[in-house]
């Protein structure tokens, strides 16, 4: 496995006094897939803010290859080729996905990728009118029309059908197959394990990396993080 | 980052052209309520009052565009919320300039 090529190191974050993230990592690897799962409120949106620039650590930095920045800002890590996915829709409701992607692409080289991940349906009609699984199929392709060399997506599966949940995952792979390095947060044990080659997990601010993930039975997930 | 030529013919950057006079009048009805109240002519053009008002109507249209997280689709794009907008400040400017010739 190559080295981390994206990493939020020894982060701190306190608000109103109290450690929101203590010393927290998290780092992505080119062409694997990565984790970060924890309870609702254990860190896991504060700590992806800082790795894309969304918030100003207390402590520690954001290093991109062999760049290091206290405060990244998501335009500049954009132009290092790092693409982000809040869990919130964040495309223009009024123009269509293809709209979107003809901005990134207009020779249309993202055709493929449209009919990899089986958007083109819906590829001329606005994203404001698009289902939850439609809209979050849609960001993905526009994700990575950029062929970005690292995408962080915030809880991707989030209220999304079992049918759109199993397509976001397999984007995710098919991406990663390709070199892109991959990081979410969520707390879906069972996707985490059908998707992730690494995990981290976080709680009460702190991270660690989990190895045998993939050997537990589900329900420990459930009663208890991975120790 | 999207060449800027891109940005500036793009749907998305044409739609923030649509949007925009209807700010602008907005900008312009407070600045010339104002004017005249100060006993100045309400569509008169002066560069720093313009200066002003542009800026607050570039930050309304960020306030609006950061509630849609239309920032972090621009960002994911390379582009900082004043480099893309940045080029209505123009469109402001032109407006105006029309205005105060043509009242």
């Amino acid at each position: 496995m190559t080295n981390p090529i994206y990493a939020a190191d020894s982060i701190d974050v306190r608000l109103g006094g109290r450690p929101i993230l203590r010393a927290a990592y998290v780092d992505a690897v080119p062409g694997t897939v990565t984790a970060l799962v924890g309870r609702v409120g254990a860190g896991k949106s504060t700590l992806f803010s800082v790795l894309v620039g969304r918030r100003r650590p207390d402590g520690g930095v954001v290093r991109w290859k062999e760049e290091r920045w206290h405060r990244a800002r998501l335009w500049r890590l954009a132009r290092c080729g790092v693409c982000f996915a809040p869990d919130r829709p964040w495309l223009a409701p009024r123009l269509t996905g293809a709209d979107h992607l003809r901005m990134i692409d207009p020779g249309n080289g993202w055709l493929s990728l449209a009919e990899e991940l089986g958007i083109t349906d819906w590829l001329e009609t606005r994203v404001g009118a698009l289902s939850g699984g439609e809209l979050r199929l849609t960001e993905v392709a526009v994700a990575l029309a950029r062929r970005p060399g690292a995408i962080v997506l915030d809880e991707p599966f989030r209220g999304l059908a079992p049918l759109y949940r199993d397509r976001v995952g397999r984007a995710l792979r098919a991406a990663a197959a390709r070199g892109v390095a991959v990081l979410y947060a969520d707390h879906d044990a069972r996707l985490v394990q059908e998707t992730a080659d690494r995990l981290f997990s976080i709680e009460q601010g702190m991270t660690r990396p989990v190895s045998d993930f993939r050997d537990r039975p589900l329900h420990e997930w459930y009663h208890g993080w991975p120790q | 980052m999207i060449p800027y030529h891109r940005w500036l013919t793009s749907r998305l950057f044409r739609s923030y052209l649509a949007v925009f006079p209807f700010i602008w009048m907005l900008g312009k009805a407070a600045n010339a309520f104002t004017a005249a109240q100060a006993g100045l002519p309400p569509f008169g053009f002066h560069v720093l009052t313009e200066a002003v008002v542009c800026v607050l109507e570039l930050v309304v249209l960020a306030t609006y565009l950061r509630r849609d997280n239309q920032d972090i689709l621009l960002a994911n794009l390379g582009l900082s919320l004043p480099a893309a907008l940045a080029p209505l400040a123009t469109l402001h400017f032109v407006l105006s300039g029309v205005g105060a010739l043509l009242v």
